[in-house]
């Protein structure tokens, strides 16, 4: 008596250890996230500062892409002072982020007919506030933690040394390697700075 | 069954920081054979931290690997979990300052605690020769606060543009402060190089700038002046008849756990810690020493020491540039010299430069959410002033219930009980808490006014810091575990130097002091060894 395609899939699945399971899911939503990156970009210019430029916007987006493709799960965290108990990474973001940009792009084609890469910046904003609604947004959570894509990347780039230095308008570059005596003085400005 | 026997002059049980200087100091001065047993992996090498450093920045990733044991879950506050050639030592901050005078002589000055049986001149050249090994860089206090022989190894690290505004709004409060000192490379030094204000002194420099045990252990491994041997479990300590000495120890490997493996050795360092130290004390009970290795007084694991820390942040009309160095502090030991007479209060104060409530956000202050220029602009509004981390550790006299115990419910993969630690203030630390921290918090206040500023908000942790104590140190052997030099009272060839040999926490991270215990120890122990 043969099986069903549904029971030989069920064996199969149970048959490969969770964590390859795990795996190839992160892998594919990676592969996903790098043949689309159009959509990610887009949600780029609509949510970072656009002092950023679209140049730098687009390596801040790169950086976050090349972030969630390198995570590992089930990987030691530093250990905690004071206890004795051992904590890991959690499971991978980037297959929830692949449904929360596919989940925007649908949104877009609903409300414009459009994709999201397609529509004004400003619409896609409106686009993020209402998939956000709900959520809570009171800090800029850990990048693994952010509930949302959109937050992921957020929290991605305004933890970063180069956000820091757009803020204060400065070259502080921080957890970069530099002089140790130049500490001693205030940071340059950044090239083209209003506000040092 | 088959046994492996290693045979040396001086076996050190442990390879952290305090072992690492007794091997230092032995292998320079004494031509003795030098066994160093850990239980922990060997650590990962130089070339591979920035890789490491990385990951931890960008992930929370522990950058050191395989560096602890399975099935170590114990049940109160251990420090650390970690356990690997280096030990703690290998993600400490590498803040060094030395305890002050006062520390010594508490009973004396002030009526509580206990008198360490030595005073801060008798440490002062152990506290010099540790600098030295490390490669400290420190400013010279005002002498009356920071009293020292000599100078410091290496200049200071240079403060921060950030910490000379702090420094100067500290003075506007009368209060004197100075560059942390720290075993962080000022300058390049006996083949390190200078710190480049990576800012991840802790928990991974990926330089080396930051001075770390296994500096010691490869350069003493490099020359073959040590046998080391980790993944080996030190288990017990076997006494000879009549309990006066020990006869070896037996340990268990974990890369062959079926061979038992026994140290023999003229003499026996136990350089574990806190708490691994005490730990095998007790595990190692047997005929003629029924509570344990050392313990006729009983107080092997008692009088767990440490201190409690108050902290705050400041908000200060300052521009403020956080992340020049964020783990560069300024000190002062102004308040540790409380005036005989008066409350017993006594702590020291730090202030860095921090980025707490000046963070990027996502909703603005009607809770509406931000995007775009938005976050940014409102960033940059709020970090038009400042905030300073301000932090005292107060003095906690320890009590005989601090304690470690064995917990025969939890058992490792042979079936030895686990530690079980517990922390009691003694009862005149428990009458003075109150008062200390509202003092502490009341300090806060009066600088942050000086400063035409506010405090956003204060904090104290709960659990006792740099923890230390469990073999402390004494004259009367009814009353302590080791003698002044790390020499257990019970048996001539047995020796507990570091941490657990202290008899009080201070008010300042103890490390420094820790390694100037364990040199006077070495200083010791070489009398009985063959001279270099």
């Amino acid at each position: 008596m043969g099986i069903s395609r549904r029971r030989f899939l069920a064996s199969l699945a149970a048959a490969v250890p969770l964590s390859v399971v795990v795996r190839r899911a992160h892998a594919a939503a990676v592969r996903h996230l790098e043949s689309d990156p159009a959509t990610l970009d887009a949600l780029g210019e609509a949510v970072l500062p656009s002092q950023l430029g679209r140049a730098g916007i687009t390596r801040a987006v790169s950086v976050f892409r090349d972030w969630g493709k390198n995570y590992h799960e089930n990987a030691e965290l530093l250990h905690g002072y004071g206890t004795s108990r051992l904590r890991t990474t959690g499971p991978t973001s980037v297959t929830r982020w692949t449904s929360q940009l596919d989940a925007l792009d649908a949104a877009a084609q609903s409300k414009h007919a459009r994709p999201f890469k397609s529509i004004k910046v400003a619409d896609r904003a409106d686009l993020v506030r209402e998939a956000l609604k709900g959520e809570r947004l009171d800090r800029l959570p850990n990048v693994a933690e952010a509930n949302h894509v959109a937050i992921a990347l957020l929290a991605h780039f305004y933890e970063s040394s180069s956000a820091a230095d757009l803020c204060y308008q400065s070259r502080i570059g921080r957890q970069t390697c530099r002089p140790l005596a130049q500490q001693a003085r205030k940071p340059l400005p950044l090239a083209g700075a209003t506000k040092p | 069954m088959t046994r492996r026997v290693v045979e040396s002059d001086v076996c050190i049980i442990g390879s952290g920081i305090s072992a690492a200087m007794v091997a230092d100091r032995l292998a320079r001065t004494t031509s003795a054979r030098i066994v160093v047993v850990e239980a922990g992996d060997n650590t990962i090498p130089l070339s591979a931290r920035a890789a490491a450093r990385d990951r931890f920045v960008r992930y929370g990733e522990n950058p050191w690997g395989r560096d602890h044991l399975e099935g170590y879950e114990i049940e109160g506050p251990l420090q650390s979990r970690s356990m690997q050639v280096g030990g703690l030592a290998m993600h400490w901050g590498a803040v060094t300052p030395r305890f002050s005078p006062e520390d010594f002589t508490q009973r004396t000055l002030y009526g509580v605690g206990t008198d360490w049986p030595i005073d801060y001149d008798a440490l002062d050249p152990f506290y010099q020769e540790a600098e030295e090994i490390m490669g400290v860089a420190g400013e010279q206090g005002p002498a009356d606060l920071d009293p020292r022989k000599k100078p410091f190894p290496q200049p200071p690290l240079p403060l921060t543009y950030n910490l000379e505004l702090l420094k100067a709004w500290a003075a506007k409060s009368g209060i004197p402060m100075w560059s942390q000192p720290s075993a962080k490379n000022s300058i390049a030094y006996r083949g390190r190089p200078q710190c480049c204000r990576n800012d991840t002194c802790s928990p991974i420099c990926p330089i080396g700038a930051k001075y770390s045990p296994d500096f010691t252990w490869n350069a003493l491994l490099g020359t073959r002046r040590i046998q080391l041997m980790p993944r080996t479990l030190v288990r017990r300590l076997v006494l000879e008849d009549g309990a006066k000495s020990v006869s070896h120890a037996v340990a268990s490997s974990f890369d062959r756990p079926d061979t038992p493996v026994e140290f023999h050795a003229r003499t026996f360092v136990v350089a574990a810690g806190y708490v691994w130290s005490s730990h095998l004390l007790l595990l190692s009970a047997q005929t003629g020493a029924p509570d344990g290795v050392a313990n006729r007084s009983g107080l092997v694991g008692k009088y767990l020491s440490g201190h409690r820390n108050v902290g705050g942040y400041v908000e200060l009309p300052l521009r403020l540039y956080p992340g020049m160095n964020e783990q560069h502090s300024l000190v002062t030991k102004q308040f540790m010299r409380t005036r005989p007479g008066t409350r017993f209060i006594r702590h020291d104060l730090r202030i860095w430069e921090s980025s707490v409530g000046k963070t990027a956000r996502l909703t603005d202050d009607s809770g509406a959410l931000m995007l775009g220029d938005a976050i940014l602009d409102d960033w940059r509004t709020r970090t038009a002033v400042g905030t300073a981390r301000v932090r005292a550790y107060y003095e906690v006299i320890p009590d005989r219930s601090s304690e470690l115990t064995l917990d025969t419910s939890r058992k490792n993969q042979w079936g030895d009980p686990l530690p079980r630690l517990s922390f009691q203030d003694a009862p005149e630390s428990v009458a003075e808490r109150g008062p200390t921290e509202e003092s502490i918090r009341t300090l806060f206040s009066e600088m942050a006014r000086a400063g035409k500023g506010k405090v956003l908000r204060t904090n104290v942790d709960n659990f006792q810091d740099h923890p230390a104590g469990g073999c402390r140190m004494g004259t009367d052997p009814s009353a302590s575990v080791v003698d002044s030099w790390g020499r257990t009272h019970d048996h001539e060839n047995l020796f507990v130097v570091g941490a657990p040999s202290a008899v009080s926490g201070g008010c300042a991270n103890a490390t420094l002091t820790f390694c100037a215990l364990a040199l006077r120890s070495a200083h010791e122990l070489e009398r009985g060894l063959p001279k270099r």
